[in-house]
């Protein structure tokens, strides 16, 4: 069991690490505003950093997970439903696990 | 048209967020169980959720959570997984005008991908910091809340292959670029090519950290020569 005071540090440094990459961004976006070309850019960078991210995983992903993709695309290009998109996605994953089953019968899904 | 004030904007974020509301409170619940499994206990488990709010990092911090705590390990990792924080982060240059930058900085602290999106979909005159701010508080709640609720349920929730989850990551930022792609069409091509720069480097064996910036350079390069003919 880690000491309680190394706890604290580290989860400290951590919530600092996380802070100063939300704060960076934002003033390095400041300092580069006056460039008037540089806002669509800008706008642009977090669909490339979510494709980015997501494209591999996808690449990489078995069957089952590529199913519960296309449907969480599928019912968000027809419903806009994130709640409907990720309860069928995540629903997919888990059911596709037979032991799963007993997570949807205590959390009241089946 | 009337401007919307601070509060009501704020409290427009907090509604907007309730879809992600439900996956956050899901994530919450696996990452309580896991951080119970992990040995941490509950009130740490609460104070790395309302400090980090992050769940990639706190997942990532979890994979090194043994005695002692690698802290240099354990501090990469969470950054690694966290840059794409500094990229949402530039996005909303143009849109929190109008306060202190201490305020800024402040609730900046609730950046956070679906209320960036959410944020930069909007099609109506907000008070943006205000938005993005009630919209990151609601999920700042649900991720507490979700977190001790895992952490209490931890032994019924042993029963789930937290394995066949790993991808419920991607599939939330699946959500999320949908919501984007509505009225951003003309970013696809960018995307795409980020994509597809991603999957090219991932099989020319390069490594992770290296793969998010790269892909993301190509796709803002590309937006930029885009911009730069246009305005020849």
């Amino acid at each position: 069991m880690p000491d309680n005071t190394d706890v604290l540090l580290v989860i400290g440094a951590m919530a600092l690490v996380v802070y100063l990459t939300r704060v960076s961004g934002y003033l390095l976006g400041l300092q580069v505003r006056h460039i008037g070309s540089l806002r669509p850019v800008l706008e642009t960078l977090p669909g490339c950093a979510l494709v980015a991210i997501l494209a591999p995983a996808a690449w990489r992903g078995s069957v089952v997970e590529l199913v519960a993709l296309a449907s969480v695309i599928a019912l968000m290009w027809f419903t806009d439903s994130v709640v409907l998109a990720s309860v069928v996605g995540v629903g997919i994953l888990l059911g596709a696990d037979p032991l799963s089953g007993l997570f949807f019968a205590w959390a009241g899904f089946s | 048209m009337t401007a919307i004030t601070l509060q009501k904007s704020a409290w427009l974020g907090a509604m907007a967020s309730r879809g992600f509301f439900v996956s956050t409170f899901l994530f919450g619940l696996l990452f309580g169980a896991a951080a119970a499994a992990a040995g941490i206990t509950h009130w740490q488990a609460l104070l790395m959720s309302a400090t980090v709010f992050s769940a990639s990092a706190q997942f990532a911090a979890l994979e090194f959570w043994v005695a002692p705590l690698p802290l240099f390990t354990i501090l990469l990792s969470v950054f690694l997984v966290s840059t794409r924080n500094i990229l949402l982060g530039m996005s909303m240059t143009h849109h929190l005008d109008g306060h202190s930058l201490g305020r800024r900085m402040l609730w900046l602290a609730l950046l956070t991908d679906p209320a960036v999106v959410s944020t930069l979909r909007l099609d109506r005159p907000m008070e943006k910091l205000g938005y993005l701010t009630g919209f990151g508080l609601a999920l700042l709640v649900s991720w507490i809340l979700s977190t001790m609720a895992g952490f209490l349920a931890a032994s019924h929730l042993a029963v789930v292959n937290t394995e066949s989850l790993r991808f419920a990551g991607p599939l939330v930022m699946a959500t999320m670029l949908m919501l984007f792609a509505r009225g951003n069409g003309r970013q696809l091509p960018a995307w795409l090519l980020s994509g597809v720069i991603a999957i090219v480097l991932l099989e020319s064996g390069a490594p992770d950290w290296m793969i998010l910036p790269l892909a993301v350079l190509a796709g803002a390069s590309w937006t930029l020569l885009r911009e730069a003919s246009r305005a020849r």
